[in-house]
């Protein structure tokens, strides 16, 4: 690659050298110096709104935008003359002639920043705090830096009722300056148009066309406007009051595999609020609603169990960890491996699932190993972990020629791919999308199928037999075509059928596959050996051609209709099909309804409060970071269980820090020891047992009958999460 | 074929419609077939002929005689006494003959001749039938056109020093030039015929009067820059401009001179009429970009310019419609004959929209650089009522107005630009003696308000403060500052501003203070 030539200009005196096909104002930021903007705002496209980055170029009429303006060889720029801080000092002055400057101008601004820093409730009687983006506010910072101590104009209040009925952000268009960010956010980023301008001139206003709510409008909630938002105008409900964050942390979503990069907001060692990263190279800063505004409210939730606790004849009573430890080894030890089922949650770290695997290969010796996914997937296990593992990376979409969703809808999650593929059919990318009901992305495709399931490999058979090269033995040209599964074919009683039309799309034709599936960490699960049949590291190829393991059918190997005497479940619910049990060990952070209630409750921490690792679905090692401390007396799961591998067997399982085990992980598993590079795993296949069926059959469960939900950590988001109960009821209607 | 004895026209525009027009039609058809004159006269329909508040307007050739406010009653004695018996109905002739009426170039009378270029059909065709246009020389500069390849178009125009005549005054052929030589595999060609300046219809003459010019105009501007595919862009208003249109684009690809292939030239091209939604903004090029591609109607940020992306991030071409109605007569008689009209800087003519206190308002077309003092005196009949002349507001809502220091100046783009003036849509708007500057610049003022497009903060705001202040001068309650507040808002609306909409306001705000500061100040309580 050649590097590009820079170019010569000088910006206030100083000559510096800047990358062509840029504009004056992202040199002089380049070079730190200031110029005042409220409308620019990377990665959005320039708008040359607000008018207060005006500079004098030589030979350029008039004052133009340093916003819009791009440089050139030679440029000769002035940012700061008298008269542009006249002109800039005006302009502000007929900005702030429709917003409440109040907390800009008054005559006790010095002593109330320097004393009050938070919102307080005095403002509630003189008036001065109805904004919840005090020190927050970019207009503060600018009338600051442009020294406007007062204004001529009085201020008119717009009067607009705040619109606080959709769920997750309240709109206050009082206090809108009309950049125009959030409009350009949600057209241009996020490629979804709910927002535009409304009405003209000094009429000009924000919202959804045809003064629809934003539900109704098809917004995703992915909050990428209240994050661009310069005022106050766009608020969360749920941190709307908290004022200045006093900190910062980053680390990775876990609700599902794509593996989101989030900021999370921290004040008082609280996960306040979360923020998307644009420059992440795995989500471009486009997450969905669950990782912009289901985190505070679970971690936070009023159910969170703070201690552990034990189940007596009059209920519930909190114990010490000591003797909730000494339990749970007592029950454990020395007890028949066959009497044991552990289950884990596809959405712990590495790290829980290392240690959880060792717990039950080692110290208790049975390599049934149960996970949520076996009883949803049931007999189309083995082929679901066979397109699960075999899933390309996110970015083969963006070299696609052709596109086929099946089942999938990115409303509400797995939006950084449903962007990619807007993007793509955008630049007239062939787009088919194939489902049940209508899916977003319907409004781009070039065909749209819905139908019933059933129908769905017929369908797929004739997209096949489009294809080039399906006679025998021709040699197949390289392919850039992308299916993309989601919940509503991996959910389907059907989906065994429509999973082996796309295994032979995959291997015979040479598509690439991306399943938008919700097991967080389920590659991690593999990876680890947490799985019945797959042992530690097997799956993680090594670059050698060495086929992967073959597994029997994990359903008819777990016998689930087999009495236990312990049930040890880790980071998951009850479950139906739970089999019957003695004794019931519940290990999770939030209370749990069921019928089946545990003998003991152990506490976990969440993922905003513990280190790890987890491995997304494109095989990428990410960071999980500690952000604030554990709520109440929990702990990380790994913890626990090697608390009570200590009980049983003193040394067997000893861990008090999350690097030893990370040491561990790469000891054992070797491609894990590069953090780097990009995972690849071995085909799993299916084991044809002589044996055959094992045990008693599995009665259909009621769950896959009802519709599916986001949970996470066995708990429905709804049921936690205010907001996500309208997502569901908005999602079960359509 | 018949020989025709009499011609009568009847001008069939917004404003003869109102008075009745189709009804006097009717009826004048009806007697002339009952009066058995239908072999010897013909009854034909024209567009405007430049007259406004006469009422229906008949024209009877070869006399060349004009009749004003014709009602129905009027048709049987009109008949009877000129069509039948040779004699002039006196009580309906225009008296005052306005002088714009004289559509040759022969002098008559004592009225002032105009030259009519880009008006030459206008009030004489039928405007809905192709071949009288054809029967006019019409669509022979195709032709030239086609044989001169379209850089020698280009160069022709550029020979003729034609300027663009929506207002801000750009070379056409230069504009042609960026995007003839723009790379893209689609251009486009799009006439901005968004009329919306205020007190200005002179496109509509244009549109209603003699549309297979226009047409003829954008087939060569098509050619020129290498577009096969224009768009009118018309004001949702001109219902009847828009029908016209429709209907001689119709003809003309029932004539083979839209379509493929035109002319077996070669060159394919064809026209689509989109209708604005009401919104002052889109006469700025971008935002009417931006309105045709279905969006709301902002001005885009420059550069990019059209010329290099525009319609849907083609190349593209906005020119105004009276621009486009010069092409097909520079092509035909040649860039030298042209320039034999006008200035040296501003050849050509220019299409006035005259109105306000004048005897005779409407529209006039005349040679760049006839000073102020001409159009008012000698083509609109001086002040109403012999009254004094105060100023004129020149070049539209957005113009200057013109004190009487300023009615010798010869006006044409370049030569107003030097006194902080400018020509715009060609409106203008005289007031007497009588009139109230503060009101005049209340009703500009509330004008812009009412059109700012938002995007912007100087405009948006900048205008709502404006009106603020000038709706308390207006109603006696301002302060001393108040006239010093008008200035300075619309000075830094000048520098700030986006687009031209919010620029501009200045110009009326900083004239209508120079020459009438002390009236705007005696409105202002003690």
């Amino acid at each position: 690659m050649t590097k590009e030539k820079k170019l010569s200009i000088t910006i206030d005196n100083r000559k510096v050298a800047v990358k062509p096909n840029i504009t004056i104002l992202q040199a002089a930021r380049e070079h730190n110096i200031y110029i005042p903007s409220l409308c620019t705002l990377e990665p959005l496209p320039s708008y040359g709104a607000c008018r207060l980055c005006i500079v004098e170029v030589d030979g350029l009429r008039g004052f133009p935008t340093s916003c819009t303006t791009p440089v050139d060889d030679g440029m000769v720029v002035r940012t700061d003359t008298a008269e542009i801080r006249t002109l800039r000092q005006e302009v502000l002055k007929l900005l702030l002639s429709e917003h409440p400057a109040s907390c800009l101008f008054c005559t006790e601004h010095d002593e109330c920043k320097d004393y009050q820093g938070t919102i307080r409730k005095v403002g509630v009687t003189t008036g001065c705090r109805y904004c919840p983006n005090d020190s927050l506010c970019e207009l503060q910072t600018i009338t600051e830096k442009i020294g406007l101590t007062e204004t001529s104009y009085p201020v008119y209040y717009r009067g607009f009722p705040v619109e606080k009925s959709d769920p997750f952000y309240d709109r206050d268009y009082n206090l809108c300056i009309l950049c125009g960010r959030c409009v350009r956010v949600c057209n241009d980023i996020r490629m979804n148009g709910t927002l535009s301008f409304k009405e003209r001139g000094k009429q000009t206003t924000i919202g959804a066309a045809l003064d629809r709510t934003h539900l109704d409008a098809g917004c995703e909630f992915c909050g990428a406007c209240v994050s661009v938002c310069p005022t106050g105008a766009l608020s969360t409900k749920v941190s709307k009051w908290y004022g200045k964050p006093d900190g910062e942390t980053k680390t990775t979503c876990v609700y599902c595999p794509v593996g989101c990069e989030l900021l999370l907001q921290i004040k008082n060692n609280e996960t306040i609020d979360v923020f998307p990263n644009y420059d992440s190279t795995i989500d471009q800063g486009l997450l969905c609603v669950k990782g912009r505004f289901a985190i505070p409210e679970y971690v936070a939730s009023p159910e969170r169990l703070a201690t552990p606790q034990r189940m007596t004849p009059l209920g519930y009573e909190d114990i010490s960890w000591d003797d909730a430890i000494d339990e749970a080894a007592e029950k454990l030890s020395g007890i028949n491996p066959e009497d044991v089922l552990i289950v884990v949650s596809p959405q712990l770290t590495n790290e829980d699932l290392f240690v959880a695997e060792r717990f039950a290969r080692e110290l208790i010796g049975t390599d049934q190993i149960m996970s949520v996914l076996i009883t949803d997937m049931r007999e189309e296990t083995v082929s679901f972990l066979n397109l699960a593992s075999a899933s390309s990376p996110f970015n083969v979409i963006d070299t696609a020629d052709t596109i086929l969703t099946i089942g999938f809808d990115s409303t509400y999650g797995f939006t950084p791919i449903g962007i990619k593929i807007k993007k793509a059919a955008k630049a007239g990318v062939n787009l088919t999308t194939l489902s049940v009901h209508e899916s977003n992305l319907d409004i781009v495709s070039g065909e749209t199928f819905q139908m019933n399931v059933t129908k769905w490999p017929a369908l797929l058979d004739s997209i096949m037999g489009k294809m080039p090269g399906n006679g025998k033995g021709t040699k197949l040209k390289p392919l850039n075509k992308v299916v993309v599964i989601g919940a509503e074919v991996i959910f389907s009683p059907k989906r065994g059928a429509v999973f082996e039309k796309i295994v032979e799309m995959k291997d015979r034709f040479g598509w690439k596959v991306i399943v938008a599936h919700p097991y967080t960490n389920l590659m991690g699960l593999l990876a680890m050996g947490a799985f019945p049949g797959i042992k530690r590291g097997e799956i993680v190829s090594d670059g050698t051609k060495s086929t992967g393991p073959a597994v029997e059918d994990p359903l008819s190997a777990m016998d689930l209709a087999r009495h236990r005497k312990v049930v040890y479940l880790i980071g998951e619910v009850p479950f139906e099909n739970l089999p019957e049990c003695d004794f019931l060990i519940y290990q999770n952070a939030l209370s749990v309804k069921s019928t089946r209630k545990p003998d003991l409750v152990l506490p976990s921490s969440l993922f905003t409060e513990l280190s790890g690792t987890i491995i997304s679905a494109e095989g990428r090692i990410l960071p999980i970071r500690k952000a604030t401390d554990p709520y109440g007396k929990s702990m990380p799961d790994w913890q626990i269980i090697s608390k009570i591998s200590e009980k049983i067997k003193s040394g067997a399982l000893k861990y008090s820090s999350i690097s030893a085990i990370q040491t561990d992980i790469k000891k054992q598993v070797k491609s894990l020891s590069d953090v780097k590079k990009r995972l690849e795993f071995r085909k799993i296949s299916a084991k044809t047992s002589g044996k055959g069926r094992t045990g008693k059959r599995l009665s259909d469960p009621k769950s896959s009958r009802k519709p599916w939900e986001e949970k996470y950590r066995g708990i429905a988001l709804k049921d936690v999460v205010s907001g996500m109960l309208v997502i569901e009821e908005r999602r079960r209607h359509e | 074929m018949n020989r025709v004895r009499n011609h009568v026209l009847i001008s069939i525009d917004a404003g003869t419609i109102m008075a009745g027009a189709r009804a006097v039609e009717k009826a004048l058809t009806e007697e002339i077939v009952r009066q058995g004159l239908s072999d010897e006269i013909t009854v034909l329909e024209t567009g405007s002929i430049g007259a406004t508040g006469q009422g229906v307007i008949i024209v009877v050739y070869p006399e060349g005689v004009y009749y004003g406010n014709v009602t129905v009653q009027d048709i049987p004695q009109l008949v009877e006494e000129h069509l039948l018996k040779g004699r002039l109905v006196k009580r309906l002739l225009l008296s005052e003959l306005p002088k714009q009426h004289v559509v040759t170039k022969e002098k008559t009378g004592l009225l002032k001749e105009q030259p009519r270029i880009v008006l030459r059909n206008s009030g004489i065709i039928d405007p809905e039938n192709i071949d009288e246009y054809i029967a006019r020389e019409g669509y022979e500069a195709i032709g030239k056109a086609f044989s001169l390849k379209p850089e020698g178009v280009i160069e022709e125009i550029k020979k003729s020093g034609l300027i663009g005549r929506g207002g801000a005054g750009f070379p056409t052929a230069m504009k042609w030039g960026f995007a003839h030589n723009a790379p893209g595999d689609q251009k486009y060609i799009i006439c901005n015929a968004d009329e919306g300046e205020p007190g200005t219809f002179k496109d509509r003459l244009i549109l209603e009067g003699d549309p297979h010019k226009l047409i003829e105009g954008m087939i060569i501007a098509g050619y020129a820059i290498g577009a096969t595919k224009g768009f009118i862009y018309i004001r949702g208003e001109y219902s009847l401009s828009i029908e016209r249109l429709e209907k001689a684009i119709a003809q003309a690809r029932q004539y083979e001179l839209l379509g493929d292939n035109i002319l077996e030239s070669g060159f394919s091209f064809d026209l689509s009429v989109m209708k604005g939604a009401g919104a002052y903004v889109c006469g700025e090029e971008t935002a009417l970009i931006e309105s045709l591609e279905g969006k709301r109607g902002h001005p885009r940020l420059k550069p990019p310019f059209p010329a290099i992306a525009g319609l849907w991030h083609k190349p593209t071409v906005v020119n105004n419609v009276e621009t486009l109605a010069n092409i097909p007569e520079i092509i035909w008689r040649g860039a030298t004959w042209y320039r034999g009209y006008g200035t040296e800087k501003c050849p050509g003519t220019k299409v006035y929209t005259i109105i306000g206190n004048v005897a005779t308002p409407g529209i006039i077309e005349a040679e760049m650089g006839t000073t102020l003092r001409d159009i008012i005196y000698e083509y609109a009949g001086g002040i109403k009522e012999g009254k004094k002349f105060k100023c004129a507001l020149v070049g539209g809502a957005a113009g200057a107005f013109l004190g009487p220091d300023m009615l010798d100046v010869q006006m044409d783009f370049a030569n107003l630009k030097e006194y902080a003036a400018v020509l715009g849509s060609g409106a203008i708007l005289v007031m007497d003696e009588d009139a109230d500057i503060v009101d005049m610049l209340q009703s500009v003022l509330h004008f812009f308000k009412h059109e700012s497009c938002g995007h912007c903060v100087p405009c948006r705001l900048g205008t709502a403060q404006l009106v603020k202040v000038i709706d308390r001068i207006a109603a006696s309650k301002g302060i001393k500052e108040d006239i010093e507040k008008l200035s300075n808002i619309s000075d830094v609306m000048r520098d700030t501003s986006f687009c031209p909409l919010g620029q501009s306001l200045c110009l009326p705000i900083s004239s209508a203070l120079k020459y009438f500061h002390d009236e705007v100040y005696a409105r202002i309580p003690l």
